[in-house]
């Protein structure tokens, strides 16, 4: 029950903050991180899929609604959903019984980069190819997506190494 | 039926992926307009190239009936160029000179072919004597053209002759514009060389560049529009002035003139006798 209302807490605090500091920060006209994915990414490991793939799609689409970007938040988000637990298993082995939270403490620090690390950069793969909708320019849009991809993952290390345990 | 459902279980994440992802980017597709044209105009490309392709075997089925329909097409048109080449020769001797000159269809105009007889171009004012008078339907205030642009206006007539103020002579001005903007205002000669002019009144916020075209800006009655009159050859402004100094290059070259044409403005008195009523 705690867990439940954690994460309610969780998805409204991190969607007010997207929407209304983040979305507004444009640093150097390629900066604009999105931190809403952290809600996806420290659901429960053994959460279910099909839910946890829902609840992907309710957040993009409080965020597209809120950033005027009909469906392109919304399909990069349920594709992090989709891909949580296959890239958990790549990185770390879960032991039986257990249904951790994703953090430092639980995957360990080398496995929880790259845990972050991947999932952002998919999420922010698809978001950015899906925004500008083309390939012509790639170079820039490439440039964003790392660029984007290195400040989101920083953020969300250090919202999570704030947390106890 | 146990099987279906046994993959579809199976499956069920998947799916649900997909319908998740499927409906996310109908919306992209459907709501945002860059995306959707970019969407549908590659889909039509996809069309198209399907087309052509299609189009591109088909067409060689029909390679027979095309060639008999040229063909008959082919022998129609050769007869009808022998029949006018026929009527062309015959009627060679009537045909009048009317050059290849652009005129604008709403005036109703017919040039009177003549010859210089006389003709000065290095006093201050210069004149041009014709071998054609009021016998022939000249008047005065008609405009004289030849093929390289305007040469000047009707002043005397009598009834063997006629006298034309070539438009190197300070005493007439030539209502011009420039053909890419339509600023309008007069060509002037100023008395120095009979090659170039002056284009006055032209505002310093007229974009022009060298080289532009200066037409006749068909706001007299002599010439109608867009008869050429030369070149912006060179142009000055100081920061005191309102008006550009351009000098033109004019179309025409004085010294080699032999052949001119006289515009006849058919509808020259009723259009005076209007204007006319008008300043009363």
């Amino acid at each position: 029950m705690i867990i439940f209302l954690q994460n309610i807490v969780r998805f409204i605090l991190l969607v007010l903050v997207q929407v209304f500091v983040l979305n507004n920060i444009r640093l150097l006209g390629y900066i604009n991180p999105y931190i809403y994915i952290l809600f996806i990414l420290v659901l429960p490991v053994k959460f279910s899929r099909a839910l946890s793939m829902l609840l992907a799609f309710i957040l993009g689409l409080i965020i597209d609604l809120f950033s005027n970007t009909p469906g392109m938040h919304t399909f990069a988000t349920v594709l992090v959903a989709f891909l949580r637990n296959p890239v958990i298993n790549i990185f770390t082995t879960i032991e039986e019984g257990a249904n951790p939270e994703p953090s430092f403490y639980t995957f360990g620090v080398s496995a929880f980069i790259k845990y972050i690390i991947t999932l952002v950069l998919i999420h922010h793969t698809a978001f950015f190819f899906l925004e500008i909708f083309t390939f012509v320019g790639i170079g820039q849009t490439l440039l964003r997506i790392i660029l984007n991809t290195l400040i989101t993952s920083v953020i969300l290390f250090g919202i999570n190494s704030f947390k106890k345990k | 039926m146990k099987k279906l459902f046994a993959f579809l279980i199976k499956y069920s994440i998947v799916i649900l992926f997909l319908f998740l992802e499927m409906f996310a980017f109908s919306m992209i597709v459907r709501n945002n307009g860059y995306q959707q044209s970019v969407f549908f105009s590659s889909s039509n490309t996809l069309l198209a190239s399907l087309y052509s392709v299609s189009n591109s075997v088909i067409e060689y089925f029909y390679l027979k009936s095309t060639n008999e329909g040229l063909a008959s097409e082919n022998t129609a048109l050769k007869n009808q160029v022998v029949e006018l080449q026929n009527q062309l020769d015959a009627l060679h001797p009537y045909i009048p000179d009317t050059g290849n000159i652009k005129i604008s269809p709403d005036k109703e105009i017919r040039f009177i072919q003549a010859k210089v007889i006389n003709n000065s171009t290095n006093k201050l004012l210069n004149f041009i004597t014709l071998n054609k008078g009021t016998r022939d339907g000249i008047k005065p205030d008609m405009g004289v053209i030849n093929e390289e642009g305007v040469v000047g206006v009707v002043s005397t007539v009598s009834e063997k002759f006629a006298v034309v103020i070539p438009v190197i002579n300070p005493k007439i001005q030539i209502n011009s514009k420039f053909l890419r903007n339509n600023y309008s205002g007069p060509v002037h000669w100023e008395g120095h060389n009979f090659r170039y002019a002056n284009l006055n009144d032209i505002a310093r916020h007229v974009v022009f560049s060298l080289g532009d075209t200066i037409v006749t800006s068909g706001y007299s009655q002599s010439f109608p529009e867009g008869i050429l009159v030369g070149t912006v050859d060179d142009f000055k402004i100081s920061d005191s002035d309102a008006y550009y100094y351009i000098k033109v290059k004019l179309g025409v070259n004085f010294r080699t003139l032999t052949h001119v044409k006289v515009i006849d403005y058919l509808n020259y008195q009723e259009q005076q006798n209007l204007e006319k009523t008008m300043q009363e």
